[in-house]
């Protein structure tokens, strides 16, 4: 990676996607999210930066469960950005899509432009346990309430690698696990991949340009809306499909 | 009497009434003064980022521990102790571990040494009261910033630690008294930050620092 600026992505793989949360727990305690009680999914008010939809298929007894991870997509093109007021979340240069708290005033505008559901407002002042207090992640910010938060891509890891890599005069490495955000270090099947679209040789770049072909799983995410999204997919491999030729 | 005419009564207020006017009068001079007082600490405070009134003159620590003593007659660098500051994002303030490596030998008979030696048996540490402290959302990694000055401006590091925070070395605590204790000098507030940065072509970005 010897390129100056960053555009930072991700790629999923639907396909590896066991279902298994271990990318929501990764970032829930990475984070600082407070712990979503069932009373708060029942008022839609969870917070879950990461989130894995469910999605049955079929009839008793031939069901099947199809699972896709949802995180902020950083979209290129961001529907949330432009409808701040206070312009608490903007594009930054690095690719990312930046929610800044101390300058959200709370309007939930955002959320209401994002076609993913991926922001998320604090209706209440965030809460632990008392066991749970002493494990919060010093580099993040804990949220309070009245604010908008939302998948920064784990920044405070990103900066902390960019600033590492600089004080020891190294590269960064692509797919370093201190980069990494929380979520792809936890996938146990590898289906979530990070990493620098700026950078020719990335991993996620070489998927982009095999997968991107013609008969190519890649797809972005509601892209058909113009979000341009940071975070391509990639389809499941599905040989019950119709249509399906085999691999 | 025509139609429209006015009859001027003298107002004279009775002495219940005065007496109920000056009271209201002293009480009211009360909050006045009061309202002013606060305005003239919150918008100097606001503004300079040390009141002109109530100024912050540092709290009293659990120990009086002599800066000038170690930094300027000893002529020990900041980092010897603070060893987090060029390595890590905080200083650290150092255990009682690290004071004992010196002081298990030299200080005998000092108050704070008796002090500091009692809590290192006990296992126990110096709570230390905060000095500098930034909000939550402001993430100041002190490594990034030693070593830029001392790497591209040639600062030694601990001269780059007094630009915010001041002439540490030299703030000595007179007993008995509110002089010299280690305070806060610069107001560290985003301004005051962004200024430095823009100087020094550092990123303005906002996810610099809040995240």
């Amino acid at each position: 990676m010897a390129q100056e600026s960053h555009k930072w992505g991700m790629v999923i793989d639907i396909d590896r996607c066991t279902g298994c949360n271990a990318c929501v727990i990764a970032c829930q305690s990475e984070n600082n999210i407070p712990t979503n009680l069932e009373a708060h999914f029942n008022q839609r008010r969870a917070i879950q930066w990461i989130r894995i939809e469910r999605y049955w298929e079929g009839e008793f007894p031939d069901v099947k469960a199809r699972f896709i991870p949802i995180i902020c997509q950083h979209c290129g093109n961001a529907p949330c950005e432009p409808v701040c007021p206070v312009y608490a979340t903007y594009h930054n240069n690095e690719g990312l899509n930046v929610q800044v708290y101390n300058r959200c005033v709370g309007t939930r505008f955002c959320a209401n432009g994002c076609p993913y559901h991926v922001r998320f407002f604090n209706f209440w002042e965030p809460e632990w346990p008392e066991s749970l207090k002493n494990q919060l992640n010093p580099d993040v910010t804990v949220r309070s309430r009245g604010i908008m938060e939302k998948c920064t891509f784990c920044v405070q890891r990103i900066r902390r690698a960019t600033r590492l890599a600089d004080r020891d005069s190294v590269e960064l490495e692509d797919g370093d696990r201190g980069l990494n955000p929380a979520c792809v270090n936890s996938c146990a099947t590898n289906g979530l991949i990070f990493g620098d679209w700026n950078d020719e040789d990335s991993q996620i770049n070489q998927i982009k340009n095999k997968e991107m072909q013609e008969g190519g799983r890649a797809f972005g995410l509601l892209e058909n809306l113009g979000t341009s999204p940071n975070v391509i997919y990639l389809k499941k491999v599905d040989e019950s499909a119709e249509g399906h030729h085999g691999h | 009497m025509l139609p429209g005419d006015f009859e001027f009564k003298r107002l004279k207020p009775s002495k219940k009434q005065m007496i109920l006017l000056s009271i209201a009068g002293f009480f009211g001079l009360i909050i006045f003064s009061g309202v002013v007082i606060a305005l003239t600490f919150v918008l100097t405070a606001w503004m300079n980022g040390q009141p002109v009134i109530f100024a912050n003159e540092g709290p009293e620590q659990p120990i009086v521990f002599p800066h000038k003593k170690h930094v300027e007659e000893l002529g020990m660098d900041c980092t010897f102790c603070h060893r987090g500051v060029d390595k890590e994002a905080a200083a650290h303030v150092p255990t009682t571990g690290l004071c004992m490596t010196c002081h298990s030998a030299v200080g005998d008979g000092l108050d704070g040494i008796t002090k500091m030696r009692s809590l290192y048996e006990d296992d126990r540490s110096i709570h230390w009261i905060r000095v500098h402290r930034v909000p939550d959302h402001v993430h100041f990694v002190h490594e990034a910033h030693i070593r830029y000055f001392s790497e591209k401006e040639g600062i030694e590091a601990s001269a780059v630690c007094s630009k915010c925070h001041g002439d540490v070395a030299n703030m000595e605590e007179v007993h008995g008294t509110e002089d010299g204790r280690v305070k806060q000098v610069e107001p560290l507030k985003m301004g005051h930050c962004v200024d430095c940065h823009k100087q020094h072509n550092a990123p303005t970005d906002c996810a610099t620092c809040h995240y």
